[in-house]
């Protein structure tokens, strides 16, 4: 038994302990600060999870898409078309355009007098599905606000004078970007259709068909249209090059019986 | 080491900021959300509508954690799967000719005509993206970051 110890050894042993009390003390800090890390990024996680769900379903409920129309007009084909041309006619051509579209706007210039021509003899008919995805490519949602127009016009004055409208309204096609046409123009066009100013004007002025086109544009994403102009015979896509590719290809079809 | 800490305060902004931005451009229309998620035509339709309300959301949440280095290694490994996720999409849509828009910054996924030279383009963001998620994952200490007040490490 060591009674007596040098004043080094002592000193060495103190040391030893105090190091060892401290080392114990580190420990615990870090794992308090382990601890503390751990509930503050649950914490967190947490919050974010819940931000995450409830925005998620704020932009769920303000997504009408698919909600069953109040009104539908009058007159479609397979619930989401205007026809042009008689249902009789041997070959059918699901067209999906966007009144804003600059291209569709081209394949009408390009194939209107002859599909008019192929219409009035009965050869094809036309279903124009209106899509509004390019709402957001004029200021006024121009895109919807014709759309809608189109299925005024054809539930107060039918399909003929429908076609004479969607015609004029892309002979008169605005500028992408731009306002576009006003309601007034939209009216305006629709009595030189043949349509009665007394019965189109609140419909378009009110968008009676809004929920109607969402539908339709809902209905062609599911259908796989990705974009406009989407020609489709037969159930299946027409492939195209260019404007004028199109317009010929359709041509070839219709041409074909 | 300096540079390691730029890099990854530069990391944080760059991925952070592009999360920020793609997520508020899709904010305006939720329908166009799905249809650019469906147009991919890789999701069954009944999960569509989820993935594309929930998206968006999702990018705004990562972007803005990132910015404010906020649960940094977390959201960098969300980050990087979200990632991950969008250059395969690209990449089948690309490889099955799929001709649409990416739909990355807003956008329905519409058809465009030039996709076929777009695609690569895309895929190689997301790369750049990708590969500075991936260091955040395995350095999420960076300088200007919340974590540092939050979650203080042993030094």
């Amino acid at each position: 038994m060591a009674t007596k110890r040098s004043r080094t050894t002592r000193r060495a042993d103190a040391q030893k302990a105090s190091a060892r009390a401290a080392a114990i003390r580190q420990e615990q800090e870090r794992k308090e600060r382990r601890r503390r890390s751990l509930i503050v990024t649950a914490v967190a996680v947490v919050v974010l999870v819940v931000i995450l769900a409830v925005a998620t379903a704020l932009r769920s409920a303000q997504d009408t898409t698919g909600v069953a129309a109040k009104t539908v007009p009058s007159g479609t084909v397979g619930r989401y078309a205007v026809p042009a041309g008689p249902a009789s006619a041997p070959v059918k051509v699901e067209l999906y355009e966007d009144f804003m579209c600059p291209i569709c706007g081209e394949l009408e210039a390009a194939s209107r007098t002859q599909l008019q021509k192929d219409i009035d003899q009965g050869k094809v008919q036309v279903q124009y599905h209106v899509l509004n995805f390019l709402d957001r490519s004029s200021s006024t949602e121009y895109s919807s606000r014709a759309a809608n127009a189109l299925a005024v016009v054809l539930d107060s004055a039918g399909p003929a004078v429908a076609k004479k409208f969607h015609d004029l309204l892309f002979e008169h096609q605005p500028q992408e970007g731009s306002a576009g046409l006003s309601d007034a123009q939209l009216v305006h066009y629709a009595v030189q259709a043949g349509a009665d100013r007394a019965s189109v004007s609140a419909g378009i002025g009110d968008r009676r068909f809004q929920q109607w086109v969402d539908n339709v544009n809902n209905h062609a994403s599911k259908a796989g249209v990705t974009g406009t102009p989407t020609a489709v015979v037969d159930g299946r896509t027409v492939k195209w090059t260019s404007v004028g590719d199109l317009a010929t290809k359709l041509q070839k079809v219709i041409d074909a019986g | 080491m300096r540079w390691a800490d730029g890099l990854g305060l530069l990391s944080r902004l760059v991925v952070g900021g592009v999360w920020l931005v793609a997520g508020i451009l899709k904010l305006p229309d939720p329908a166009e959300s799905v249809r650019a998620v469906r147009a991919y035509d890789l999701l069954p339709e009944g999960i569509v509508p989820l993935v594309g309300h929930a998206l968006p959301v999702l990018e705004i949440l990562v972007g803005a954690c990132l910015v404010l280095g906020l649960l940094t290694r977390l959201t960098a490994v969300l980050s990087a799967l979200m990632l991950a996720a969008f250059i395969v999409g690209i990449a089948q849509a690309w490889a099955r000719h799929l001709q649409i828009d990416c739909g990355c910054f807003g956008g329905g996924g519409g058809r465009a005509p030039n996709a076929t030279a777009a695609y690569p383009w895309d895929i190689a963001r997301d790369v750049g993206l990708l590969l500075l998620s991936g260091w955040l994952v395995w350095r999420p200490r960076t300088p200007w970051a919340v974590d540092d007040v939050l979650l203080p490490e042993p030094a």
